[in-house]
């Protein structure tokens, strides 16, 4: 699995991208699209991702990304 | 504002493309990625499409011919020789479709480029196919085309040289060096940025389509497993430093293939 940009966060960000491929290639992609199974893994992921993303300056980066290109659901579908 | 468009045809499904979308990196054909984090990813309650926000680190230098435009101190002192790459994907299975669309965060001044792909499964024609049409073994008859276009657009001179990092007050725009380049305007210097960033991209775009089907080889023959296993061995032979034997298997069952490499 490709490593996470925090080496501390690698164990959990494994645990989720196995969690994750399974339930992408065994229900999601199978139609059952309303299960949400590796939620709790990836709040911790997410959570041990924060202090470095913060340290980085990547949130402010994205937030910045965000602001300059909104797409929604609702706009793609008025697009096509 | 420069445009590369590109399409490519792979011939796995597209159930099995788009998984190896989200499992491509590493592979051996990416080594120039570091690091992969999904930073935000949900299924839309409504319209069920499955929306990813990642980040990847990426080695990359500013292209030397770029920096030859650019005022002293910036670009080179400072440049780590990594960028941030944020990428989003729309994936949609039952309309059979993926969008994904990958920015770059820092510089956006000198130059942004933006990628989008339109993955869609094939035949695009017709009503929506079965879900049982969505295995993800080997439908060797199903093909997924993918559309590639690739943005380039320099704001240099328009002082937002810097994108953010301007903001933070770090750099002053300053004139461009002194010499040859003093007799391009300033258009002329962002067709120039432009032009640079093209033609790297023609050979990334080469790369990427390589990786992605290495990766849909390992999917084919050994699963997801299969796929995790290949990982394990390029990511020694990142560390060993040496080609490992991926590419010997690689080039000979695919030398035409290969020859950019």
């Amino acid at each position: 699995m490709a490593a996470s940009i925090a080496p501390e966060c690698n164990d959990i960000k494994e645990k989720y991208d196995t969690c994750f491929l399974k339930w992408y290639s065994e229900k999601y992609l199978r139609g059952n699209t309303t299960s949400n199974e590796c939620e709790d893994l990836f709040a911790k992921y997410k959570t041990c991702l924060t202090k470095t993303l913060k340290e980085r300056g990547i949130d402010n980066m994205l937030e910045e990304a965000r602001k300059s290109t909104p797409e929604t659901d609702a706009e793609y579908n008025r697009r096509t | 504002m420069k445009f590369f468009e590109n399409i490519y045809t792979y011939d796995y499904s597209f159930p099995a493309v788009s998984l190896a979308y989200f499992l491509r990196y590493p592979n051996p054909y990416s080594r120039h990625v570091l690091t992969t984090d999904v930073i935000d990813r949900y299924v839309d309650p409504n319209t069920h499409r499955l929306h990813t926000t990642r980040i990847h680190l990426k080695k990359s230098k500013v292209p030397s011919g770029i920096l030859k435009l650019l005022p002293k101190g910036i670009g080179g002192s400072d440049s780590s020789g990594q960028s941030y790459i944020l990428e989003t994907t729309i994936v949609d299975v039952k309309e059979g479709w993926m969008e994904s669309e990958s920015r770059n965060m820092e510089w956006t001044g000198i130059l942004s480029v933006v990628e989008k792909q339109h993955y869609q499964r094939q035949p695009m024609e017709g009503a929506l196919q079965k879900l049982e049409g969505l295995s993800l073994d080997d439908k060797r008859n199903e093909q997924t085309t993918v559309k590639t276009t690739v943005t380039f657009r320099s704001r240099f001179g328009q002082g937002k040289l810097l994108g953010r990092r301007k903001t933070e007050g770090e750099y002053e725009e300053e004139a461009p060096k002194r010499g040859f380049f003093t007799s391009l305007s300033t258009a002329g210097i962002q067709r120039t940025i432009e032009l640079i960033g093209l033609n790297r991209t023609r050979d990334a775009i080469l790369k990427s389509k390589q990786g992605m089907n290495v990766v849909l080889e390992r999917l084919r023959s050994g699963g997801i497993v299969g796929v995790l296993e290949g990982m394990r061995e390029d990511r020694e032979a990142i560390v060993l430093g040496g080609e490992g034997p991926w590419k010997r298997v690689w080039m000979r069952g695919h030398a035409s293939d290969d020859e950019n490499n």
